[in-house]
């Protein structure tokens, strides 16, 4: 015991102390919050402006609502043409035009459904689908009119029926904070499980490759060896989820004392979150399922570093089973989080290798409202023996594959290494 | 006294009787020689007596007593061929830390860590990273992590490769004064010259079992060849009637070797009576290279694959 305890403490220490940990600790979150606010601005950033001519044979379209629709919608520019439209087609590009829409004579009672937008080039739905809209818009205008509908009448028509999902045993809970902090949750678990599981392989390699190994194992015994180094590793990722959790609640504290406009968001957030979701529950239940998935997949993350060689490309082929394993979780969590009571979402939540991820994206929906008590302790009770076997299972390779040099193994040698006497 | 005995040791693996009943003695004191060429299966039974495999079959006894991988590994030091240190690591923290692997209190290891860095004048290297070493530095490094828990069994696998002869002589010496102290040592190499100079005592493993065992004098002497060299002058004629052949000349000596049932004083009253001037009579042992190659010759280069 003394001797996992200073292998713990060797696979700590000299991870937290790198300048590597640091720096990701304090950009991962800034990167988080940059991907988010990123997005929206490149997708601002990288809106087309388009000048389209309309060619107009039906005689519904008039320059007064082409150009309303120009005012209120600043996306591409429309331009009515009727007189010269044999002169625009055959020149579209001379006189300033991207491209150009011909409407035949048609009537106001049928719509028509083969538009072509014509163009040199290959546009996509970003830029075609606002042109339909503002098409579409003073389309209805004219059906409006023609129809002798007035505006009073115009928003009645636009006025439907709206249901909200409501759990009556859970009056608090709001489906859209759970759906977030779900998505938030299972992302965070997805990250955690990749990034230190191969943490994990890449550790094992190095002390395959350098040859520690064997001086190691002749002072302790390989189990040992491999156990230390994921429990050493699981506490790094904690601290690391700790740290971004002090992080959030100074963000919330020093937002709630100076109350600026973006800090008060954030602070509203968090408040809504606090109301509406069984905080300490979701809290510990990360906690659980990040350690417990955590060492179900780094446990065959470091039998497969054992059983590679120094060549990087012969783990990422051996680890390409259990990496697809936790991509097929985020899948699932998709499903779930959809129809967080559906049948995928139950299994998904209660099999061992998709619950961490799952089950975490179904919580802030409620428990007992949407995650009954016996699921999540049938979830939690397979998680541990989920673990307990592949840490088992690993053991075996390990113990095998960290001496063992040349050939690289199939995984068919390994579960039989596993299963072997002695 | 007898610190380890192997009985009858088996380990055979998918491909290869590795190790296939091999028995020895090694006494406490001792140099140890352990020769063999490559893939013979020293390596696998080095790892049996370090506890990192366990035997097929057979049996080890280690200091009196049936040998316990878990608690008897602090008392043996292993330094494996390839070099097995953390690079990234500072040379103090790594040796703290395989010293408390070993089983040793924080004080007793750092105070054991200072008397050798002192001894081998690696005072200044503590906050250096292994990455920083040469390779001759990075050797000394693990020969002090090897020895620095006072073992009662050293095994040192190739302990000489990259190192230069001064370093080599520091470590050379320190494996006298150890077993001076009473630690024994087992030495494995291909080096013959080494062997020669510092083992009492040699095992010869090939294809997984002992071929050759005894100390290195007697091994010499039972695989002489009656080979003298004589350094004399007017050298009378060779005929029936001499008791010995001429078989070369090396460095203006003649190399001799005596008739079957003639002795070298037979020899010496010969060239006495012929008128020849002696300078020099010195008998010509087989190097342990000799044997070595001797004995492994018609072994193919490289071990085949076996049916087990």
């Amino acid at each position: 015991m003394n001797k996992i305890w200073l292998i713990i403490k060797r696979e700590y220490l000299t991870r937290v102390r790198k300048k590597t940990f640091i720096i990701s600790t304090l950009l991962f979150p800034l990167l988080y919050l940059g991907l988010i606010f990123g997005m929206g601005f490149i997708a601002e950033k990288s809106k087309q402006n388009l000048k389209v001519a309309v060619i107009d044979k039906s005689g519904y379209f008039t320059d007064e609502n082409i150009a309303y629709q120009n005012s209120i919608d600043d996306n591409s520019t429309l331009k009515l043409v009727k007189d010269s439209a044999e002169s625009v087609i055959a020149d579209y590009k001379a006189q300033g035009y991207d491209g150009y829409i011909v409407i035949p004579p048609i009537n106001w009672k049928e719509g028509y459904d083969s538009l072509f937008f014509n163009s040199n080039k290959s546009y996509g739905s970003a830029v075609k689908a606002p042109i339909e809209a503002k098409l579409n818009r003073i389309w209805s205008g004219i059906k409006n009119d023609s129809l002798r509908i007035d505006t009073e009448k115009q928003t009645i028509l636009t006025k439907t029926l709206t249901v909200t999902a409501k759990n009556l045993e859970d009056e608090k809970a709001n489906a859209n904070t759970a759906e977030g902090i779900g998505y938030v949750a299972g992302f965070l678990i997805y990250f955690i499980l990749l990034i230190y599981g191969s943490q994990v392989m890449m550790g094992v390699m190095e002390e395959k490759t350098n040859r520690s190994a064997e001086v190691i194992v002749s002072s302790v015994k390989p189990f040992q060896m491999m156990l230390g180094k994921i429990l050493g590793i699981g506490l790094v990722a904690l601290t690391q989820f700790l740290l971004w959790i002090a992080f959030v609640l100074i963000v919330y504290n020093v937002g709630k004392a100076t109350g600026g406009d973006m800090a008060s968001s954030i602070v509203g957030g968090i408040q809504n979150m606090f109301t509406s979701v069984n905080v300490p529950l979701v809290l510990f239940c990360f906690g659980f399922y990040f350690l417990a998935g955590f060492f179900f997949y780094s446990a065959l993350y470091g039998a497969i570093g054992s059983a590679a060689n120094e060549d990087m490309r012969e783990a990422q082929s051996l680890a390409f089973p259990v990496t697809m394993l936790v991509i097929i979780s985020i899948a699932l969590m998709t499903a779930a989080i959809k129809d967080p009571t559906g049948p995928i979402a139950v299994w998904a939540s209660i099999i061992p290798f998709s619950s961490p991820i799952v089950m975490m994206a179904r919580i802030p929906y409620g428990v007992p409202g949407t995650v009954p008590w016996w699921q999540l302790g049938l979830s939690m009770a397979f998680l541990i023996l989920g673990f307990m076997f592949t840490v088992w299972f690993a053991g075996k390779i390990y113990r095998i594959g960290i001496l063992m040099y040349g050939k690289k193994p199939s995984w068919k040698e390994m579960i039989k290494w596993a299963f072997r006497k002695n | 006294m007898t610190l380890l005995e192997l009985k009858n040791l088996k380990k055979y693996f998918a491909t290869q009787k590795a190790v296939d009943d091999i028995s020895l003695k090694v006494e406490q004191g001792q140099i140890f020689g352990l020769l063999g060429p490559n893939g013979a299966g020293k390596t696998t039974l080095i790892r049996m007596i370090t506890g990192i495999f366990y035997p097929d079959e057979g049996q080890i006894i280690f200091d009196g007593k049936k040998f316990d991988p878990i608690k008897d590994v602090e008392y043996i030091g292993y330094m494996p061929e390839e070099r097995g240190l953390y690079k990234k690591m500072k040379i103090g923290e790594q040796t703290m830390y395989l010293a408390q692997l070993k089983g040793l209190k924080k004080a007793d290891a750092l105070a054991k860590i200072k008397q050798w860095f002192i001894k081998f004048e690696m005072e200044g290297w503590w906050n250096k990273k292994v990455e920083d070493l040469s390779k001759g530095m990075s050797q000394k490094l693990q020969f002090v992590t090897t020895v620095l828990h006072n073992p009662k069994l050293i095994i040192l696998d190739e302990p000489f490769s990259g190192l230069d002869p001064v370093n080599s002589n520091l470590i050379k010496d320190e494996i006298y004064n150890l077993a001076k102290n009473g630690a024994t040592i087992i030495f494995s190499t291909h080096r013959m010259e080494q062997v020669e100079e510092i083992c009492d005592h040699i095992a010869l493993v090939n294809k997984g079992s002992i071929i050759l065992d005894g100390t290195v004098a007697k091994v010499k002497q039972d695989f002489k060849e009656n080979l003298f060299s004589i350094g004399a002058d007017q050298m009378p004629a060779v005929n029936g009637e001499t008791p010995f052949d001429i078989v070369g000349t090396k460095a203006e000596k003649n190399i001799v070797r005596i008739k079957e049932g003639r002795s070298s004083n037979d020899v010496l009253q010969y060239l006495l009576q012929n008128g020849a001037q002696i300078n020099s009579f010195n008998e010509i042992l087989p190097s342990l290279n000799d044997i070595f190659i001797k004995l492994v010759e018609g072994t193919p280069a490289a071990r085949q694959f076996q049916k087990v």
